[in-house]
């Protein structure tokens, strides 16, 4: 039988007593039931919001664990967003340029949001791209 | 927070000053009036007058024995919201600021919430008090408006106290500016009826005590 | 010329994608307490807005909210506002002065019509014709008049502009007032604090420009989403309170302890703003948690309040003086009642004798 708390999907036990963690962690599983249902569902939870202490921040980090997927978005400040043991669930933690936190949340999405490229940045690149191309050809060719 | 603001400033100013002057008023008028003189000579053994009126004033802190059965309600029930009042009032920390201000005199307070446990104990014995005074044949043939007033300007601040302190009911600033009114509104009715016996009783019983004191058997 | 781009298109050039939109989005959409989902809207909102043309009119003021809103601590996110609006007239910040920063006031209201934002700090004296605040030559009450005329909403930032602040304090001199004692037929919000908290001025700008209206406002024109709490809902040391551990003095073992403030004169109770939980300088700390009690500096009035160090149980005017005289009075009417009562019973034994 394989161990489910091995390799990459390993989670740790959270410690006992934190009740917003629980409570928060219900709700993921909420959501993450809708997700598997419905590929193009999508929710965030704002964990600014709500009345957690820097312990139930930890044991909610253990319970959810950690994933394949580490990104790292350079948007005025470093914002991470983690994969979690829980494929459909991710951990975004928004700073600004001085490293602060501004923000966490947790995201149940295929993706989050803030990782697919926008379609209106698309456009432009294209438009840029095709731009840098025709610039190209028009140089002489270097050897 | 206009209320707030009338309430700790004007209504207060206008609360002490007819207290003050009310009070005054009544006590001078009182105590400035013909003595009744006593020309017959003191019985055997009489204590000097004043020790005398000192005595009555203590001893009838408790009824005598014959009348304490008929008379227990009343006395623990009195006992227990004076001395819930008194706790209140002089033991919860923002009280003690109050008469800091007024006076500058202050000491250690009671913690909050044991002062909010006595508060609701008070509201209780208060509540109790009318009931009472609504149930009992004699007591209700006696009581008019007046009495019901003191009983109502009495029961307010204890009501509107616990609630401020329990943020209840309504924005904080608004709890505490009706808090702070109903007080002022227990100074302005203070010295017009039946509270005027927290300055009178001891003059009451004193004058009694000397009277008795003098002649006839010991009481 | 007002500006034909979008936002969208504005910001790519200057390399800030969509993805920052997002982000940018995300944060305000929390501070403001709206729901996560609403983030995608507001960006794609943003997006589509134009520079939004702004009018700040400095006019009895101090410069402080200026100072709250450019010193924000989250640079780089919170700066974007400025790439969002473009500031046409500011004191402190424009390059121009004297008669051509006038004339660019003048032109953005020409150009932007109806749809500029006029941002207002400091109060407007009234007093003597207004002259005890004059710009370009022009009162103070003159110039918002003229400026609001066209304008799409008023701001009123910091609590001169809201509520008549420090120059308004006894005995105002000066007759200031508030802008919106000013200012009729036009939406106005007010921003309170000395200084109003960055985030609350970035915010609600923001919102305007991602859904074109103006965030819920309470019953003193204050957004519910920065105004909606007292500091002392939110505060660190409430658990100090309620069981009645409190500082004494500034520097007593209560003190060195962190307990409650509310005997050296905390309005935390009655002050509505967020400084308990957004707190200063990128999230350090508020007065309180740096020792002081709040001072209340987001409510109207506050300077006449009875003083900073006064608890709020405390009654706030003198009443030495009234309860001597009250006492001389009551004194004589009681020794004139008994005087009565003395003459009616001579007259009465004086019959029966």
């Amino acid at each position: 039988m394989e161990d489910l708390n091995a390799g990459p999907y390993a989670t740790r036990r959270a410690d006992a007593g934190s009740g917003v963690a629980d409570a928060v962690v219900h709700e993921v599983a909420r959501l993450l039931r809708r997700l598997a249902v419905d590929p193009d569902f999508a929710d965030v939870i704002d964990l600014r919001s709500l009345p957690m202490a820097d312990a139930d921040r930890a044991s909610l980090r253990q319970r959810l664990g950690d994933g394949e997927i580490d990104a790292a978005l350079n948007l005025a400040g470093l914002t991470r967003i983690r994969d979690t043991a829980y494929s459909g669930v991710w951990w975004a933690r928004h700073a600004d340029a001085d490293n602060r936190c501004v923000l966490e949340q947790i995201i149940v999405a295929r993706v989050p949001e803030l990782l697919m490229a926008h379609l209106a940045d698309i456009d432009a690149a294209a438009v840029r791209l095709s731009l840098e191309l025709s610039r190209a050809q028009g140089k002489p060719e270097h050897a | 927070m206009e209320l707030l603001d009338f309430a700790r400033g004007t209504a207060l100013a206008i609360a002490f000053a007819v207290f003050v002057a009310g009070t005054l008023w009544r006590l001078a008028g009182v105590l400035l009036l013909p003595r009744i003189r006593d020309f017959s000579p003191a019985r055997e053994g009489a204590p000097p007058a004043m020790l005398g009126a000192v005595r009555a004033v203590l001893r009838r802190m408790w009824p005598r024995k014959e009348f304490v059965q008929a008379t227990m309600f009343a006395t623990i029930n009195s006992y227990v919201f004076h001395i819930g009042l008194a706790l209140v009032v002089f033991g919860l920390a923002p009280h003690i600021l109050f008469i800091r201000n007024l006076t500058g005199l202050a000491w250690p307070a009671l913690p909050s919430n044991l002062v909010f446990g006595i508060g609701v104990i008070t509201l209780a014995a208060l509540v109790g008090a009318l009931a009472r005074r609504l149930v009992h044949p004699v007591l209700r043939l006696l009581s008019h408006t007046g009495d019901y007033l003191s009983w109502l300007m009495t029961v307010l601040p204890v009501i509107t106290g616990l609630l401020a302190t329990s943020h209840l009911g309504a924005r904080y600033e608004t709890l505490l500016a009706v808090h702070i009114l109903s007080v002022a509104a227990l100074l302005v009715w203070f010295p017009f009826g039946k509270l005027m016996h927290a300055v009178l009783f001891a003059f009451s019983r004193g004058a009694t005590g000397m009277r008795f004191s003098h002649r006839g058997v010991n009481v | 010329m007002p500006e034909a781009m979008l936002l969208g298109d504005l910001l790519r050039q200057m390399g800030i994608s969509r993805r920052a939109f997002l982000k940018y989005a995300s944060y305000m959409a929390s501070l403001m307490a709206l729901p996560p989902s609403v983030a995608g809207v507001m960006a794609d909102g943003l997006a589509k807005a134009r520079r939004q043309a702004v009018i700040w009119l400095s006019l009895q003021e101090c410069t402080g909210c200026t100072e709250s809103l450019t010193r924000s601590f989250s640079p780089s996110l919170e700066d974007l506002i400025f790439d969002f609006i473009s500031l046409d007239y500011h004191h402190t910040l424009q390059a121009a002065s004297g008669e051509a920063a006038e004339a660019a006031r003048r032109q953005s209201m020409r150009e932007n019509r109806g749809k500029y934002l006029v941002v207002v700090d400091g109060s407007v004296p009234t007093a003597d014709g207004g002259v005890y605040s004059v710009i370009a030559g022009r009162t103070n009450m003159d110039m918002l008049a003229e400026t609001v005329e066209h304008a799409a909403a008023v701001i009123a930032v910091g609590t001169c502009a809201s509520f008549g602040g420090l120059p308004q304090a006894d005995p105002n001199p000066t007759g200031a007032v508030a802008i919106t004692k000013l200012v009729s037929g036009k939406p106005v919000i007010n921003i309170p604090g000395c200084p109003p908290m960055p985030q609350a001025m970035a915010g609600t700008i923001t919102h305007f420009l991602s859904f074109g209206t103006l965030p819920e406002l309470d019953a003193l024109q204050r957004p519910r989403a920065f105004f909606g709490e007292t500091i002392h809902d939110r505060c660190y040391r409430r658990s100090f309170y309620e069981r009645g551990m409190f500082a004494k003095s500034f520097d007593d073992e209560g003190a060195r302890q962190g307990w409650c403030l509310y005997e050296l004169g905390c309005k935390g109770p009655v002050t509505y703003n967020a400084c308990a939980s957004l707190k200063w300088n990128g999230g350090v700390s508020f007065p309180i948690q740096s020792g002081h009690g709040c001072i209340g500096c987001s409510e109207p009035r506050f300077w006449d309040r009875g003083g900073l160090y006064r608890p709020l149980s405390a009654g706030t005017t003198d009443v030495g003086k009234v309860i001597g005289i009250a006492a001389a009075a009551g004194a004589a009417l009681g020794a004139g009642a008994a005087a009565l009562a003395r003459q009616r019973r001579a007259s009465t034994s004086a019959k029966e004798a």
